[in-house]
């Protein structure tokens, strides 16, 4: 088997309690993502989803434990160095998407790019844009495309500093059931195309059917099981 | 996209709010600008003093600031008159009536009379010689140059020279009479001289002065010292020609005499003067004054403390701006939060974020810095023509400060960090989980 994407071993965060006392939300011995692998981990709230992608994207250190992206152990890097590899080899789709306002299409990938190790690519940009259907778009704002183009643009964002893996975090929570489809469709589409390896993280069961592997968090994050318990 | 397209961006998606800080900043800046433009001018209209081919000035007893004000700059009234005699006691043989040289003839260089108390509109007349504009100088050394006709001959009686702005504002040309009043404008009229040249613009005091031969200024009515009972007035000193017969020297006076002092063998020129000065100042018929010394001291007594307390005022209008920048940072560090999450989570260090809204400051700053620069020089472009008309000195566009100018885009830059770092810090702490915290 080739090296993971994302390898996470032994990892172990608790929270502090405003009332004292400290709540456990992730310990997880194993869990590993392959190259161009797609995976849906369901979780209902509570579960340490979000504590989950912070943790693998880097925003969150873990309180023990490895936490290795394509290769690069996150607990031996500052947290600038985490941010690069983020940059570097993440691509987010957020819940609700979370395009800059004050951005165009366009700007919101090469914003994306500006944080990543390579210069922003303008050309590259529109190719990425273009490959989601938005070559005619490109210089609309957020609130001038529907929810199904600025779920397009978030995808073509994700992809823009060429990722290992891409992360989304719940990307049909807040759309309606006839556009959920279309952006699973094309978050896998896109995925494969790219080679890159996606993570879907969701509570919809009709969601993590599509994928090849499911994972519920239960089943591999014992402080999730605890709580369910 | 960089940092600094980013930071543009978030510009951009606040037009308004941008705009009435950069508008504000502008008229801080303008303000500072034009009083720091405006007090270059009037150094420099002081400073204009020097270099006119004469360093010291020898007028009647008083106050040594309203002698140099008087003669050079034409403010104030002047203080009295000194005796024909004295003058001479700076000319050599040659040129007195008595053959010897006078007592500070071996010091003296050039020495070039002036009379003053007419007016000529609200211009004022200056009786002199020839030498005024042969042997003294427009400034930096440059001799005087004229724009049209010449300069007056000495036995020219009623003959005149006139500065720029004279001309301009009087509409006089070369062959136009003119006659003075005595004292001010409501004084009685002399009898008419006729301008015989124009000078070219100086940008100093002379440009608003109205030159007269000295001779003819004699003539004219109450101008004659009036001789003690039972004194006889001396033969004219020249053949009167046709014309009428010059005034006798026992009934001249002087109002200055413009000094440029000679280095005398084995003494540097400064020593010379310092003893010159000395001499006349010891003496009881007149004083000496230094222009040069004076209006430092002049500038250093008023004009910089004056200078100070209103760039104080104009430092305060810009902090006051600068309380603007960050009213407007704060104000939109909520909605900034969650693009700062947004970013970090794209992969955004902490120092891209903090750059960013200090490059969004600094851009404000400087771009309505800009304008208020180019605003506070319209302004001094704006009233350029009135302190042409008034003082004698240019101001326009171009005029500058340009040590304090060239303090002013690192004192905006530094203004603008200071007012964004209390937001920018806000930024750099932004929690991205808390921002983008889904229901997990």
């Amino acid at each position: 088997m080739s090296t993971p994407v994302i390898q996470l071993e032994k990892v172990r965060k608790s929270f502090a309690m405003p009332g004292g006392g400290r709540v456990d939300v992730l310990d997880i011995d194993a869990f590993a993502v392959a190259p161009g692998e797609h995976l849906a981990l369901e979780g209902q709230s509570g579960s340490g989803k979000s504590t989950l992608l912070n943790v693998i994207s880097g925003i969150t250190r873990p309180d023990s434990g490895r936490v290795v992206i394509d290769g690069i152990d996150l607990a031996r890097l500052d947290e600038a160095r985490r941010d690069r590899v983020r940059a570097d080899k993440l691509g987010m789709v957020f819940q609700s998407f979370n395009l800059l306002p004050g951005f165009t299409a366009l700007e919101n990938v090469l914003v994306a790019m500006a944080f990543g190790s390579g210069r922003p690519d303008r050309s590259r940009a529109m190719k990425l844009l273009g490959a989601v259907d938005l070559g005619h778009r490109l210089h609309h704002r957020p609130a001038e495309l529907s929810t199904g183009q600025q779920q397009r643009v978030a995808v073509a964002r994700a992809l823009a500093n060429r990722p290992r893996v891409v992360l989304a975090d719940e990307p049909t929570a807040s759309i309606d059931a006839a556009h959920q489809q279309q952006v699973i469709d094309l978050l896998r589409t896109t995925c494969t195309d790219h080679g890159v390896a996606l993570v879907v993280v969701t509570h919809a069961p009709e969601v993590s059917v599509q994928f090849p592997r499911r994972l519920r968090l239960e089943d591999f994050n014992r402080a999730a099981a605890a709580h369910k318990r | 996209m960089n940092i600094l397209g980013i930071a543009w961006r978030n510009i951009r998606q606040r037009p308004l709010t941008s705009a009435l800080t950069a508008v504000s900043l502008a008229l801080g800046v303008a303000l500072v600008v034009a009083t720091l433009v405006t007090g270059a001018i009037v150094q420099r209209a002081f400073e204009s003093g020097a270099g006119l081919g004469y360093n010291m000035i020898v007028g009647a007893k008083g106050s040594p600031l309203q002698l140099v004000l008087n003669t050079v700059y034409f403010i104030s009234k002047p203080i009295e008159n000194v005796g024909w005699d004295f003058y001479e006691e700076f000319l050599p043989a040659a040129r007195r009536a008595d053959g010897v040289d006078g007592k500070y003839a071996a010091s003296t260089g050039v020495a070039v009379p002036t009379c003053m108390g007419d007016y000529y509109r609200s211009f004022r007349v200056v009786g002199t010689n020839s030498d005024f504009f042969g042997r003294l100088t427009r400034g930096d050394g440059d001799p005087f140059r004229f724009s049209s006709g010449e300069n007056f001959r000495d036995d020219d009686f009623f003959a005149g020279v006139i500065g720029a702005s004279v001309a301009d504002s009087l509409g006089l040309k070369v062959g136009d009479p003119f006659a003075p009043t005595h004292g001010a404008d409501d004084g009685k009229v002399h009898d008419p001289f006729h301008v015989v040249g124009i000078l070219e613009r100086t940008w100093t005091p002379i440009d608003r002065g109205v030159f007269v031969n000295m001779e003819g200024f004699y003539l004219q009515d109450g101008h004659a010292k009036p001789l003690p009972d039972g004194v006889e007035p001396d033969a004219p000193r020249a053949p009167a020609g046709e014309g009428p017969a010059p005034l006798p020297a026992a009934q001249r006076e002087v109002t200055a005499i413009l000094l440029e002092t000679a280095s005398l063998p084995g003494l540097p020129p400064e020593l010379t003067a310092m003893g010159l000065r000395t001499a006349i100042n010891e003496g009881r018929d007149a004083q000496a004054a230094l222009p040069v010394a004076e209006i430092r001291q002049l500038l250093d007594l008023f004009v910089r403390p004056l200078e100070l307390v209103l760039l104080m005022v104009t430092a305060l209008v810009v902090l006051v701006s600068a309380l603007g920048i960050l009213i407007s940072m704060v104000g939109s560090s909520l909605e900034r939060s969650r693009d700062v999450a947004i970013m970090r989570a794209l992969g955004a260090r902490r120092g891209h974020v903090l750059a960013t809204v200090l490059i969004e400051a600094v851009l404000l700053a400087v771009g309505g810095g800009l304008v208020g620069w180019v605003l506070g020089h319209g302004v001094v472009a704006a009233i350029g023509p009135w302190i042409a008309a008034s003082a004698g000195v240019r101001a326009g566009f171009f005029s500058s400060a340009p040590e304090a100018e060239a303090l002013l885009v690192p004192f905006l830059v530094l203004l603008a960090i200071l007012a964004a770092l209390l937001p920018a810090l806000a930024a750099y702490r932004t929690d991205v989980s808390r921002w983008l915290q889904g229901p997990g």
